[in-house]
């Protein structure tokens, strides 16, 4: 039968290395028999099995004894590397789960089978998923360069240059400027897409979305849109503060996109023809108008917030630099 | 936090690292691991059983220690002992404990030095 010091023994072994066993068993035992008889040579008060009981409980976890014996870390990530991992997925997390997140919202909106549930649904599983996997795998990455004493001199040796920049009020964060771009990228992306791919297909037709005709001059100024906007959230990033000509600019951007988006929709001009005919004669006509008026109020929306968003962020910090001065 | 806490956490902070050159100096006569603990504690060193013997080990394995098994008595049990370079090892550390306290005493009497 085993005793309790034998099972002691063996959770010890277990967890080093078995070129060290044979040279530690002797010696764990013997120290639990010296402190054993240690403690019943001063006239026994207790059973037997009590002070063993209580030699063994001072000991402590095998495992923890087994671990001080080989040098092993008893933590996942240590003080030399958590910071680094720290840094790394407060850096990474920002920018890529957005991204997927509109990516794949965006995939789903465009293969226009899902309903609004679905597609929200599937943003949010999505995101969970990107975040608990990036978290995951980071870790697990850090875990192993713990234990395999690997220099990480550059991304975790700190210097006064990672000094973080004291926040702006008004300067868009990391998350925000990765959203406009995704969504500018996006919205980029799918005027010239939906005319590549004419994603309307009815009786082994494919039809593009927008009038092939808005290509003399609408859906080029769409682009060129894009591309200001594009150019101008990366000024207002590295300007680190919205100024007034900043949210005039701004303003002016979004209506030059917001303005004639609407004007299209409303009279009709933006959709294909071709594929209104093809949808007509399907018996699909009564879903365009609907979805143009939901699409309508939604740019009417967005752009106005946006033009409002831009000169209460420079009101913000025009007050925050006076109350600054004085 | 009351004082106590503070007490015992600042002496366990002077404490630590004292007991690796009380091993080695106790070690100058072969000693194994319980009789160790018993003699570090009587002496008012606090060390707990599960740090002393890996400690042992590791000072062994550095070259610090010696050991042998000794079979004439009715259990075997390893005998440590301080080897050439833990004397060395020793000297140093004494001299730099030595240092410490003197300096401490130059603080303590208001010695600007």
């Amino acid at each position: 039968m085993s005793t309790l010091t034998d099972r002691y023994v063996w959770g010890v072994l277990r967890a080093v290395p078995e070129t060290q066993r044979a040279d530690l068993e002797p010696e764990i035992r013997a120290l639990i028999a010296d402190a054993v008889e240690a403690r019943t040579a001063g006239g026994a008060t207790e059973p037997d099995d009590a002070v063993e009981r209580s030699v063994l409980t001072e000991l402590g976890d095998p495992e923890a004894l087994a671990a001080r014996y080989t040098d092993r870390r008893l933590y996942l990530i240590g003080p030399r590397y958590y910071l680094a991992w720290k840094r790394f997925l407060l850096t990474i997390l920002p920018i890529i789960v957005p991204l997927s997140v509109i990516s794949v919202m965006g995939a789903k909106a465009i293969g226009g089978e899902s309903s609004i549930g679905e597609i929200v649904g599937n943003g949010v599983w999505v995101g969970f998923m990107v975040t608990t996997q990036l978290a995951f795998w980071f870790t697990v990455a850090f875990v192993l360069i713990e234990r395999q004493d690997l220099s990480l001199e550059d991304a975790g040796g700190w210097t006064p240059d990672r000094l973080p920049a004291v926040p702006v009020p008004g300067r868009p964060s990391i998350v925000e400027l990765a959203l406009s771009v995704a969504g500018l990228v996006f919205a980029a992306g799918f005027i010239v897409w939906q005319q590549v791919a004419a994603p309307i297909i009815i009786g082994g037709q494919s039809y593009p979305i927008f009038d092939p005709a808005l290509w003399s001059f609408w859906l080029p100024w769409f682009l060129a849109v894009v591309a200001l906007e594009l150019v101008f959230t990366g000024v207002t990033y590295v300007a680190a503060r919205w100024t007034w000509p900043f949210a005039v600019v701004n303003a002016v951007l979004a209506l030059a996109f917001g303005v004639p988006a609407v004007w299209l929709i409303t009279t009709g001009q933006l959709w294909n023809p071709a594929a209104a005919d093809a949808l007509k004669a399907a018996g699909f006509d009564g879903a365009i108008a609907p979805a143009g008026t939901i699409i309508a109020i939604t740019i009417v929306v967005i752009t106005a917030w946006d033009s409002v968003d831009g000169f209460v962020r420079a009101w913000r910090t025009s007050r925050s630099v006076s109350a600054g001065r004085a | 936090m009351d004082f106590d806490e503070i007490l015992s956490g600042g002496q366990q902070e002077l404490r630590r690292g004292t007991v690796v050159l009380a091993c080695l100096l106790l070690l100058r006569e072969p000693g194994y691991g319980y009789a160790l603990l018993d003699r570090l504690r009587e002496l008012g060193f606090v060390v707990d059983a599960n740090t002393l013997y890996p400690l042992l080990r590791r000072l062994e394995t550095q070259g610090m220690l010696a050991s042998e098994w000794n079979t004439t008595e009715a259990r075997p049990r390893k005998f440590y002992r301080i080897s050439p370079d833990g004397e060395r090892l020793a000297a140093e550390l004494l001299a730099d404990w030595t240092r410490l306290d003197a300096s401490i005493r130059r603080l303590h009497q208001g010695d600007p030095r």
